[in-house]
């Protein structure tokens, strides 16, 4: 007999074999037949009028079978969310590079770069933004007609107790001042999908999207066509982190597919063409005051947040609000005043990208608080530790932690670590011409959507006739594991075995709605659903062994892998057996689930920052640690040891938890370090890989990443997502070491090589100890 | 122009264009997928394919250099349900996220094991240090390939 | 479409050339590939040379090395003669991109790209290399920085190709080793790199020191009086101190996306204390 599922387990994941050996299709890997190319044309301006576009020119070319423009979209020719304020194919003005002003069909894929440099496009080129403390100005131009404040997509403030009057009082004041790149994504698989119009009429879409539910609304109003006439699948994602939450290439492969007679059509961005046209991780500016009393309790904060949001508001509203709510970290400050900005300019669109917001509010926060700290000649982590909140506490931005609440006990573990508790013995014994030290930083990732964006998943489960069960999975997954997940929690309710179960990778005709796979929230949500679902269906299967003719009372009844026990007598009933005594409609189970939300926010934002989403319920909590070694001849950093202690509730799946751990520390080392993302008037200047540098296997360490289990009750097994959390440290954490290595702060990110070089070259002009 | 070489143990013959990008070959002519392509540069790694036994990038190789060769793509390394042991340790050590990278990863560790039975994990880090990976942060994969070396050695 | 070409022999490669002469010589392809990706779509037809197995050797003649041009970086990583006689250009080749790159990518491939982040190029000044230059109708020598011109320069005749690199034995008590920095530890472009060819007595002192430098200047630039003040001292940190401040006065560094002209000239007055560790 198979051994069942057990929660807490390191099973390994039932993806894993497919992509291993090939076999498993990513939407980059389809190929239908007879397929026409699509690519687009994307604008030489980041601020301009369309005057004209003449298609002429690249319908000469052999080879091109279509070249549309926005008179080819029927519908309101928009996308976005909540705004919906971009463009398919652009009909007025272009407001970045990325915009598109035409949609080329091709038989091959090398033509469609060829075709689109053909095409003449009469511009009336228009003053453009590219800094949006400029773009807040009152002479600045505006980027978009319909927007409250001058190029402010969104602005709000949090002000509580004395707000900025009580920093005066304090005993020991900081100032700081950052500066945040954009960061791409850079997943291995790029924007891509297929389409085509099937024998129904029905557009059928198949991307690499985090949101194929929302994608099939957004389709159906941007192209004008009914949604019951649109289907989206979303295959496993090669990579997502925010940078497929919405439309990217389905609206460009929805127009191409109405046009191209029928056949087929794929679009698969070259790294180029996504480091162009995708969304970035929003550029910020921090300006933090952050004071104490004598005996190292926070009493004030003052700071300011300018979020540089590109061209469209894709979701910067609500990432706006995260900054905001996490602004003050994990931390009570009585006094706070928190006013942020997301404001439009010409720049690429800003969007979606793992942290959300918080990573860049924790950047500001968890630097101002080491200069605290050294200023008062506090320990970094004894200074945590005295001021970060217990559950029942509120956080300085005006959130209650009502739920688990870990932080203390991520800070404790590692207080208690050899890494840290070594670190001065290590720190001394650098080599020459080497400098050692070690940096902490603790944060926080609100999870799911806020109180007033309902966050809904709708799980299906089958019983099939062969007694073996498939999960109608309805949130993607991009690489994070919830549908290898959703087997382990299945398998744990039903006691089945692993291989009892098959995954559908959602899609808009079997699957249900269960919103984006995004906020951290894509096991709980789902894992909800589903848990609900196999109660369903376990009753089901029980009560319907009560009815086979056999006398058995339901309490006598067990669920065991493969079949249905009826415990005193010892007889099994394979689920076969059962499965084919009931109807279709009795062998499925649909079970629907809302997250839990804070009912009555506490009155501190303005009604578009609580539509945004303050505040969140749900909180995973982390402290990090990062000991470093900068070298004094090429001012490279090296990361030699690093410590993620993470409360993320109940461990489901230990490897499945590293996994996530281990790979949102190296994005974020990536941050950190390497990652400077080059813009110049708007235009991407670091636009591959090999100019857009991400760390290598050679450039990060091991890492230790220790759980911190609370328990979450409403979570499912009580756990909380943790997809986010890790991202937000690193950059804080290796800052907060340099910072004391260098006796200075750099102030900008990424730390990289030559600015910390500089930096050792001002101390030592300085007359610094070096 | 006809290119006749072996591929995944078999012998072939394909129609192509000399010029064409062997990733296409593969991807498009042949159905065989499993090789990705993450950049089209070089820089990735992620089209990583085994020329006579040693790891190349597929996307900087044209149709006619495969001529006479002997080819070895991820498809080639599993029979059946039968894993090969690098494959099954990235499997059992969680070494595969979204697993877009995964297959040149295995190449990469195949080429490395070849050279190198009994590599630490420095050495291992350095093999992998052509192949980007955006989800895993290396670790899991470095633990895999060290496993699966531990594994081939035993068997061997 | 392209017309593409495998000469098995130099013969065929003369003759193909003949009949081809616009056609783009590719070595290992990892440079050139790259840039036709980059650049507008030509037709020219492609001489792949890989297949040609007399450039493909590593040899100890007497008093002379001598690589093919086809051999390629992980050949020259794996090489005893090479790491035993001329290890820079062994650690130079093993830092040029990922392995994949190293399997692909050639000795000839990285001098006829020339670029002035070439990683074999500084080992291969500082070693005083010749290059052997083959055509139809003969060869001939030439040193190698009279070879390489310019970024993306060489001096190839019509005609000729990259036959052979030809590098001096040096003697029993020298040391050479190659230094990099990039923006990362892998598949990184150099931003300064410096290698170091010394001849030490027993004494401890340098007899001759001969340093070349990478990514600092359009070619790989090398200092001979600032070499030469290194004759008859020790390796100290003033030592090298001094010598490194004189040679970031006299680099031509550019500011590019990956690193400002300033950065460049700090390493260069840094990395020689790389020899101390």
């Amino acid at each position: 007999m198979r051994e069942p599922v057990v929660i807490g387990t390191s099973l390994p994941r039932s993806d894993a074999p497919g992509k291993i050996t090939g076999k498993e299709k990513y939407a980059a890997d389809l190929y239908p037949e007879g397929l026409l190319w699509v690519g687009i044309k994307t604008s030489d301006y980041a601020h301009a009028l369309i005057k004209h576009i003449d298609t002429g020119p690249a319908l000469q070319i052999p080879g091109v079978r279509a070249v549309l423009t926005c008179r080819d979209v029927k519908g309101s020719n928009r996308v976005g969310v909540p705004e919906g304020d971009q463009p398919v194919l652009v009909d007025d003005k272009v407001r970045y590079r990325g915009d598109a002003l035409a949609l080329i069909l091709a038989e091959s894929r090398e033509i469609l770069q060829e075709a689109a440099d053909l095409i003449k496009v009469e511009y009336e080129e228009l003053p453009a933004l590219f800094d949006a403390e400029q773009a807040m100005l009152p002479d600045a131009p505006v980027l978009h007609e319909k927007r409250a404040g001058k190029n402010i997509l969104l602005s709000g403030v949090i002000e509580r107790g004395e707000g900025r009057a009580a920093l005066a009082a304090c005993y020991a004041l900081v100032e700081a001042e950052f500066e945040l790149p954009a960061q791409e994504h850079a997943y291995l698989e790029t924007e891509t999908g297929v389409a085509w119009m099937d024998e129904e009429g029905v557009l059928e879409v198949v991307a690499s999207t985090q949101t194929p539910f929302r994608d099939r609304m957004e389709l159906a109003h941007a192209l004008g066509i009914a949604p019951e006439k649109i289907k989206v699948a979303a295959p496993y994602l090669g990579g997502g982190f925010g940078g497929k939450d919405g439309i990217t290439v389905q609206a460009y492969l929805g127009l191409a597919a109405l046009h191209s007679q029928g056949r087929p059509v794929k679009m698969w961005n070259t790294r180029e063409a996504s480091f162009i046209s995708s969304t970035k991780r929003h550029p910020a500016r921090l300006q933090y005051r952050l004071g104490c009393r004598a005996d190292g309790i926070l009493h004030a904060l003052s700071c300011r947040i300018v979020l540089d949001t590109g061209a469209y508001a894709h979701l910067g509203g609500p990432i706006l609000e995260m900054a905001m709510e996490h602004a003050a970290g994990v931390y009570r400050v009585d006094h706070v005043y928190i006013e942020a900005y997301a404001v439009h300019t010409n720049n690429p669109v800003s969007g979606a990208f793992r942290g959300f917001g918080a990573t860049q509010a924790l950047a500001g926060i968890e630097q101002a608080m080491d200069r605290l700290a050294v200023k008062i000649g506090m320990d970094p982590l004894e200074f945590r530790m005295k001021n970060a909140v217990d559950r029942g506490d509120e956080i300085g931005s005006g959130v209650l932690m009502r739920n688990s609440t870990g932080i203390k006990a991520c800070l404790q573990k590692v207080r208690e670590h050899p890494l840290w508790a070594a670190r001065r013995e290590w720190e001394k014994a650098a080599p020459p011409f080497k400098r050692r030290a070690a940096g902490v930083a603790a944060g926080l990732q609100g999870t799911g959507y806020g109180p007033m964006i309902a966050d809904i998943a709708n799980a299906k489960l089958e019983l099939l006739p062969d007694g073996r069960f498939r999960i109608y999975c309805g949130v993607a997954d991009m690489g994070q594991g919830n549908n290898a997940t959703n087997v382990q929690v299945a398998g744990e309710a039903l006691k089945q075995a692993a291989d009892a179960f098959e995954i559908w990778q959602p899609d808009t005709a079997n699957s249900l709605p269960s919103g984006s796979a995004a906020a951290s929230r894509t096991t709980f949500s789902y894992a909800n659903a589903l848990l609900g679902a196999c109660r369903m269906i376990e009753e089901r299967i029980l009560i319907r062994s009560c009815n086979m003719g056999l006398g058995y009372h339901q309490e006598d009844l067990m669920l065991l892998p493969g079949r249905v026990r009826h415990l005193p007598s010892g007889k099994d009933i394979p689920l076969a057996v059962i499965a084919a005594a009931m109807t279709e409609a009795e062998r499925l189970a649909v079970y629907a689930y809302k997250a839990p939300v804070v009912d009555k926010a506490p009155a501190l934002v303005n009604s578009a920052i609580q539509v945004a989403g303050f505040p969140h319920l749900i909180f995973s909590f982390a402290c990090h640690l990062a000991r470093i070694e900068i070298d004094e001849l090429t001012g490279e950093i090296s990361v030699c040891d690093y410590l993620a202690c993470t409360d993320g509730g109940k461990v489901l799946n230990p490897q499945v938890y590293e996994q996530q751990i281990q790979g949102g520390v190296v994005q974020g080392m990536g941050y950190a370090l390497w990652e400077d993302f080059r813009l110049h008037k708007g235009e991407v200047l670091s636009k591959n890989l090999a100019t857009y540098i991400i760390p290598t296997s050679l450039d990060t360490p091991d890492l230790i990443s220790l759980p911190v289990e609370t328990l979450e009750a409403s979570g499912p097994f009580g756990m909380k997502g943790i997809g986010e959390i890790s991202i937000n440290l690193p950059l804080p954490a290796i800052a907060n070491a340099a910072y004391r290595g260098l006796g200075r702060s750099l102030g900008t990110a990424p730390l990289t090589a030559e600015r910390v070089l500089l930096a050792l070259r001002e101390e030592s002009e300085e007359g610094c100890l070096c | 122009m006809l290119v006749r070489f072996k591929l995944n143990g078999r012998e072939i013959e394909i129609d192509a264009r000399p010029d064409r990008r062997v990733v296409d070959l593969l991807r498009e002519d042949l159905g065989l997928t499993g090789s990705k392509e993450g950049c089209g540069a070089g820089e990735c790694g992620a089209c990583s394919i085994l020329v006579d036994g040693v790891s190349k990038l597929s996307c900087l190789m044209l149709a006619a250099q495969l001529e006479g060769r002997t080819i070895t793509t991820v498809e080639g390394l599993s029979a059946g349900e039968e894993l090969h042991p690098i494959q099954q340790a990235f499997v059992n050590r969680g070494a595969v996220q979204c697993g877009f990278c995964s297959p040149g990863m295995v190449i990469a560790a195949m080429d490395l094991l070849q050279r190198n039975p009994n590599p630490e994990r420095g050495e291992i880090r350095r093999a992998l240090s052509g192949n980007l990976c955006r989800c895993t942060g290396y670790q899991k994969i470095v633990d895999a390939v060290e496993a699966a070396a531990g594994e081939m050695r035993a068997e061997a | 479409m392209r017309q593409v070409m495998l000469p098995a022999s130099l013969e065929e490669l003369w003759a193909l050339r003949k009949e081809h002469p616009d056609a783009l010589v590719m070595a290992g392809g990892t440079d050139l590939l790259v840039r036709m990706r980059a650049t507008k779509k030509d037709l020219r037809p492609v001489l792949v040379l890989e297949r040609i197995e007399e450039l493909r050797h590593i040899e100890l003649n007497g008093s002379e090395i001598i690589v093919g041009a086809m051999t390629s970086h992980q050949q020259l990583m794996d090489s005893s003669i090479i790491t035993r006689h001329i290890p820079a250009l062994g650690q130079a080749a093993a830092m040029v991109g990922s392995p994949a790159i190293r399997h692909m990518g050639t000795m000839g491939g990285n001098i006829c790209t020339a670029s002035p982040a070439g990683d074999t190029l500084p080992p291969l000044y500082a070693l005083q290399a010749q290059v052997a230059l083959a055509g139809p109708e003969g060869g001939r020598m030439a040193a190698i920085e009279e070879f390489i011109r310019g970024p993306g320069q060489v001096d190839l005749k019509p005609g000729e190709i990259l036959k052979q690199v030809i590098i001096p034995l040096p003697g029993k008590t020298s040391v050479s080793s190659y230094f990099k920095v990039g923006q990362r530890q892998a598949l990184a472009i150099s931003i300064c790199s410096m290698a170091v060819f010394m001849q030490i007595n027993q004494g401890r002192y340098i007899e001759e020191a001969r340093i070349a430098w990478g990514s600092v200047g359009p070619t790989v630039m090398r200092f001979p009086e600032a070499d030469a003040r290194l004759q008859g001292s020790q390796l100290s940190a003033s030592v090298l101190r001094e010598y490194g401040e004189a040679a970031s006065r006299l680099v031509a560094p550019l500011s590019d996306i990956r690193a400002s002209a300033g950065y460049r000239r700090m390493l260069v007055a840094n990395l020689p204390l790389r020899l101390l560790a």
